[in-house]
């Protein structure tokens, strides 16, 4: 079954474009042209990956992506024409999981889908069970939960960010290898998805974000993960 | 003929003496301005002390000697008259009374007498006179006349004695004038010292006028630096109350302002015009990817057309995102992202990235990377390292004829600091000498690659390695590659040791 993904752009000829491109990939598209369609269509049939531009008549790509982010952990590519360091990071505090910028073509939208879309490592026999502090980790089965049972919501990518972190527990881990890891980047990713990313993650999993005590940054090396 | 004629005369003589002066003037002419206004102080003030000794020593000397002269004249006419009444006829006598007239006159007195000069000195008579005094007593007129005496400066007083029998006797005193000479003598030295002393204080205080005077515009000067070294946000500080400078002050700052603005919108201009060719760019893109999808459903003429379609709409991608790159920089709104990494590491991934983008059938550049660099630590942006090789790599590729070499190297730059050089080299025809200051130039294109035949180059490529390597707080460079062709090197600054904390 071919993913479904859903174009949120207001200039009809790149949609239409997209489409036909995106089609010609191999996905099945549905599109439309304001955040309001957006959440109207989202509710009908809920798309694996949804592609949000950002300059948006009306509620702008920011608010349909935080709209969104409420109610699903759905993978969001946020696409921009503009490139400042500011509206990147606003995107991601938003909650988007990775961008594009204009102009872009379906084939490297692709393998950015492909990596959103991608699974934890296949299950192995048993199913590992990773703890630290109150939390318990499960990857095979997407589970994060606390021992008393209450589960902690977290989108895809944090999940699997979290995942790698936990797997090598005390190990530090570069930008350039969570980026490999989780966005399928190479080593000119952009380092500033995954800082966006632990930050979310933190304010999720610590129990002061200013504060961590489990994902800690290692000054001009990475991050590590102290159970 | 008749320019022949003309061109053989002689240059005219104002000519010549326009070139005798153009020396002097020229050299003026170089003097800075301090320089000058001190120079005119200095002269000022030392013509005006030269006129102002002058009048001084000369209405002093004057006055002084026409004293000691009027005085002479007094005495020596009581002499004149002592002899006159009472001219005793012995010879010893004579004598005697000269000595008695000497005594109290302090002058040396000579007398000629019927022919015979008596005088109180045995040394003195009248050969020691001058002629034209002893020539006007003898006509029977009274004179006076300054002359050295031996090497002592005197005043001689000549009056004839018509009143004494016999008749021709002539009275001359003789006055010593070595005091009033010595005076004169301090006098002048006085005024030439204060004339010195002048000329020194003049320059000085020109000196400092126009230091003072000229310290706005110093400022301005610094200010002009500042800005020319691309710091738009200098201003002149209006601290001053002088209306004079204040208008100076003002229009500068004005004309920074609109400089600042207008500099600001022209790089907007091209910002936003960028940005808003993304969004026809995407629908472009992506159409094509689809017909190009779609190729072999197409007439090989419609391939070729499809073929060109794409090359093209490459390159003009490739110039929308290197136009805002550099719009980006030119409006200060680069983003450094600067990180510590791996010199090593850094330059094979790089070098990777740009070999990449090359097509498959071009010649691989040898890769020689010091393996002293796996350790040593860079401060940079990743992406802009990675655009700078890429960069380099396609101008080797298209004016080249593609890299031969990429080598880094570690090593101490020329102040001792350490630095990671990295050059790539080509075998093409190299950069003549003449060039290299302009090859970086935004759309400039050299001598050996004027041709653009099938190039896909915009014209950005090493304009954007300049900026890149700046922002990076590196050098870049050019040279002859060992061999022929030529080698881009860029330099940055390493970290010496262990990675800061």
């Amino acid at each position: 079954m071919s993913s479904r993904i859903l174009v949120v752009e207001d200039d009809e000829r790149i949609r239409s474009s997209m489409r036909l491109a995106l089609e010609e990939e191999g996905y099945d598209v549905d599109d439309v042209g304001s955040g309001e369609e957006a959440l109207d269509h989202f509710a009908a049939q809920a798309p694996d990956v949804t592609l949000i531009d950002l300059m948006l008549p009306g509620m702008d790509g920011f608010e349909c992506c935080r709209a969104l982010r409420r109610q699903s952990a759905v993978p969001i590519i946020m696409v921009t024409a503009r490139t400042d360091t500011h509206d990147i990071v606003a995107g991601l505090e938003a909650g988007a999981d990775d961008y594009v910028t204009k102009p872009f073509v379906a084939k490297e939208l692709g393998a950015r889908i492909r990596a959103l879309l991608r699974r934890a490592r296949p299950a192995e026999e048993e199913p590992r069970v990773l703890n630290f502090g109150d939390l318990e980790l499960i990857p095979e089965q997407g589970v994060l939960r606390h021992h008393d049972g209450a589960d902690v919501h977290c989108t895809r990518t944090e999940f699997r960010l979290l995942c790698e972190l936990a797997t090598n527990p005390n190990k530090v881990l570069t930008r350039e290898q969570l980026l490999d890891r989780v966005w399928g980047y190479d080593y000119f990713g952009d380092g500033r998805l995954v800082d966006v990313h632990i930050r979310r993650l933190r304010t999720k999993v610590e129990p002061d974000p200013a504060l961590p005590r489990h994902i800690l940054t290692v000054r001009g090396m990475g991050y590590k993960l102290v159970p | 003929m008749t320019d022949a004629a003309e061109a053989l005369a002689p240059p005219a003589r104002p000519d010549r003496l326009h070139g005798l002066l153009r020396g002097p003037l020229e050299m003026w002419e170089r003097l800075g301005l301090q320089a000058r206004v001190t120079g005119l102080f200095a002269s000022g003030a030392l013509l005006l002390s030269l006129l102002m000794g002058s009048l001084a020593f000369y209405t002093t000397s004057h006055f002084l000697v026409s004293d000691q002269v009027n005085a002479a004249i007094t005495q020596a006419a009581d002499g004149a008259n002592t002899l006159q009444a009472d001219l005793p006829a012995d010879a010893s006598e004579i004598t005697t009374l000269l000595s008695d007239l000497d005594s109290s006159s302090g002058a040396q007195s000579v007398l000629v007498f019927q022919g015979t000069p008596y005088s109180s000195e045995l040394s003195l008579s009248t050969a020691n006179l001058p002629r034209g005094l002893l020539d006007l007593v003898r006509s029977g007129t009274p004179g006076t006349q300054n002359f050295v005496l031996g090497t002592t400066p005197v005043v001689a007083v000549g009056i004839p004695l018509p009143a004494v029998p016999g008749g021709r006797a002539m009275y001359f005193a003789i006055f010593d004038l070595s005091d009033l000479d010595h005076t004169l003598h301090v006098l002048a030295l006085a005024l030439v010292l204060g004339g010195l002393i002048t000329t020194v204080l003049g320059g000085l205080v020109g000196r400092l006028a126009s230091g003072r005077s000229l310290r706005p515009l110093s400022a301005v000067s610094r200010a002009a630096v500042a800005i020319a070294g691309g710091d738009l946000d200098t201003r002149l500080r209006s601290t001053t109350e002088d209306p004079d400078l204040a208008g100076l002050t003002q229009s500068f700052n004005a004309m920074v302002d609109q400089l600042q603005d207008r500099i600001e919108r022209d790089a907007r201009f091209t910002s936003d015009v960028s940005h808003e060719l993304r969004s026809p760019l995407t629908t472009l893109a992506n159409s094509l990817n689809v017909l190009e999808a779609h190729a072999d459903e197409f007439t090989p003429r419609a391939q070729r057309a499809l073929e060109l379609l794409g090359a093209d709409l490459r390159r003009f991608e490739r110039m929308v995102a290197e136009l805002l790159e550099i719009s980006r920089s030119d409006t200060g709104a680069a983003d450094v992202s600067l990180e510590y990494v791996d010199a090593g590491e850094l330059v094979r991934q790089s070098v990777a990235a740009g070999i990449r983008t090359m097509p498959e059938s071009a010649p691989r550049p040898v890769v020689l990377v010091d393996p002293v660099l796996d350790g040593v630590i860079l401060s940079v942006d990743k992406r802009r390292f990675e655009r700078i090789m890429t960069n380099l790599l396609e101008n080797a590729a298209l004016y080249g004829g593609g890299a031969t070499r990429v080598a880094a190297e570690h090593g101490p730059d020329r102040n001792g600091q350490p630095t990671v050089v990295v050059a790539v080299e080509d075998h093409g025809p190299g950069i003549a000498p003449g060039e290299r200051r302009h090859i970086f130039e935004r759309f400039y294109r050299g001598q050996s690659s004027g041709r653009r035949g099938a190039s896909t180059g915009t014209g950005l490529g090493l304009a954007l390695v300049a900026e890149h390597v700046r922002l990076l707080g590196g050098l870049v460079g050019i040279e002859d590659a060992p061999g022929g062709g030529a080698r881009f090197t860029v330099e940055l600054p390493a970290i010496e040791g262990e990675e800061p904390e």
